[in-house]
């Protein structure tokens, strides 16, 4: 919570480095609209991008809920970054001794298990050098820095005390209308 | 003991060395090789190493022998840019006590670029933009006395430094707008692009007053269609693409920025199989036969912006016409040389593979794939 509040108090965002484009997904975009935060915080404005909706069903199909260590799970859509799952951490929590992002930058992205769209923060984890395992880059809504809460090619442990960037999260923040 | 007996080894060594004629092994002398004169062809590899980002790399190397010329230590996620005349390398960069933690410093650490040696630094504030490194993010002023720093805490402002009295002029907000694009006739003056499809243009006075903040009017949409950031430049006129294909011309020497109207790098047909430019310094211009390089996939949709070139579109910036379609080679970074006889450099980021093209002449022709160059460079800046 500590950090989400963060995040929405301040202008998010994300990490730098993007190369390695291993299976891009594009995938669902979002209408943040109909997304509620969890924990019942309503969302101040967001920045968001609705050019996607087109391409949900297709992006739908490419993407898997089962193995969080691979590009091409859902939550990854606008990722850029080291997985976490692959560095000691999980899909939501930071290898040992390493810090989450107090700031992050998000995405929306679709899951297949539902067909519903959700809210994705990507905090990164901070403070020791970069983890170097499971890089993936996916740009799905991603925009460049003028938008920045919707950037990835920026170092998003920016606020932190140490700003080394280490692997990145991917958070679920904002769940699909009527869950809780 | 086995120290002095390496001293002497040295001492006999200095004092032999010129002794010996070339051709036979004999002893010899060390030193650091001094650089020989730059060729158009000079390429700085901007490298941030992201498998270990506290020890970014800028790689200079010639680019018709291939030889590594040497390397300029660039810290952690640092941006780095040119002096207007090539005789300086600016690295905006971030160091910690600790290397990973510790107290945190922001330097402009400046280099020579005819030795590659260290000149000194500039200490800034800890703000400095910690992004993919980028030509936008760094420039110095078109006289290159001054130097604008992009800035992320996530707030955006812009540190001014003075090159000539190596301080920090100024610090200049600029939120909800990102990078830095020098004015080309006016010293202290810079661009940023908003969030809003406009451009704020900021004078400062020599002492690093602000003078005027204006705010062109919106010239395009980011929610329809947004613009890359990265750019180049010609005739004084800065030129951007956006997302599906549009070219932005702005004449930022002015207090306020001017825009001209947009023109499309596709035809209908095009459009309909969703042509779209991709990659990160995904145009180059090469000033003399103005022509604009592109880097395009079809096939586009939301996301793929920064796809590699499946092809390389060049443009005749007169007449807007399209004048070749060029294999792209995986490009996600291009840049021309000056001059004449000009070539295109062609990065494809995911495998760390730079082409050669000659652009000298009406059609592309390829050169060579050069030899890999660092581990994971993204912006390529020649001489």
């Amino acid at each position: 919570m500590g950090f989400i509040a963060n995040w929405l108090d301040r202008w998010s965002e994300r990490s730098s480095r993007g190369v390695a484009r291993r299976s891009s997904r594009r995938s669902a975009l979002t209408r943040i609209g109909k997304l509620m935060v969890g924990s019942a915080v309503a969302l101040p404005v967001l920045p968001f991008d609705r050019t996607g909706q087109a391409f949900a069903a297709e992006a739908t199909k490419r993407k898997q809920a089962k193995d969080d260590t691979a590009c091409d799970y859902w939550r990854y859509c606008a990722q850029d970054g080291y997985l976490c799952s692959c560095c000691g951490g999980t899909v939501s929590t930071c290898p040992p001794g390493t810090e989450p992002s107090k700031v992050a930058w998000v995405g929306t992205c679709r899951n297949p298990e539902d067909g519903k769209d959700y809210l994705i923060s990507y905090n990164d984890c901070c403070g020791k050098t970069a983890c170097g395992r499971c890089m993936c880059n996916t740009s799905q809504g991603e925009r460049p820095g003028y938008r920045l809460g919707l950037h990835n090619d920026v170092n998003w442990c920016m606020a932190n005390d140490s700003s080394v960037f280490h692997c990145t999260t991917a958070l679920i923040v904002g769940l699909p209308e009527g869950s809780s | 003991m086995k120290a002095i007996a390496w001293a002497l080894r040295g001492l006999a060594g200095l004092t032999m060395a010129s002794a010996l004629s070339a051709g036979a092994a004999g002893l010899d002398t060390t030193g650091a090789v001094k650089m020989a004169p730059p060729t158009p062809q000079r390429m700085y590899l901007v490298d941030p190493a992201f498998n270990h980002m506290i020890d970014g790399r800028l790689h200079i190397v010639d680019g018709d022998s291939e030889r590594y010329l040497g390397v300029v230590s660039t810290g952690y996620s640092a941006s780095v840019a040119l002096s207007p005349e090539r005789r300086e390398i600016y690295v905006a960069t971030t160091y910690y006590a600790r290397l990973n933690h510790g107290e945190r410093t922001d330097v402009v650490d400046i280099h020579d670029a005819e030795t590659l040696s260290w000149k000194g630094e500039i200490v800034i504030p800890t703000r400095h933009a910690q992004a993919m490194a980028a030509r936008n993010l760094l420039q110095t002023s078109a006289d290159g006395r001054l130097l604008f720093v992009q800035n992320a805490t996530p707030a955006t402002s812009v540190t001014v430094v003075d090159l000539q009295s190596r301080k920090v002029l100024a610090e200049v907000q600029t939120p909800g707008c990102w990078s830095v694009y020098p004015s080309p006739t006016t010293r202290g003056r810079f661009s940023a692009m908003c969030g809003n499809g406009s451009m704020l243009t900021v004078s400062l006075d020599d002492a690093g007053k602000v003078l005027s903040r204006k705010q062109s009017a919106p010239f395009f949409d980011p929610d329809q269609d947004p613009v890359f950031t990265n750019f180049d430049r010609i005739d004084g006129r800065f030129v951007f693409v956006s997302y599906h294909g549009k070219v932005h011309e702005l004449d930022l020497s002015g207090e306020e920025a001017r825009a001209q109207p947009p023109w499309s790098l596709l035809s209908a047909a095009e459009v309909k199989k969703a042509w779209r430019p991709g990659g990160y310094q995904l145009l180059a211009i090469h000033e003399g036969s103005k022509r604009l390089f592109v880097g395009m996939h079809d096939k586009g949709e939301e996301g793929t912006h920064k796809n590699p070139a499946k092809e390389i579109w060049a443009f005749d910036l007169a007449s807007h016409k399209r004048l070749e379609r060029i294999p792209g080679h995986q490009a996600g970074v291009l840049t021309v040389s000056r001059g004449e006889a000009p070539r295109l450099y062609a990065l494809e980021v995911e495998k760390n593979r730079i082409v050669q093209l000659d652009v000298s002449g009406p059609k592309a022709r390829f050169l060579r794939t050069m030899k890999t160059i660092g581990e994971t460079p993204i912006q390529l800046e020649l001489q």
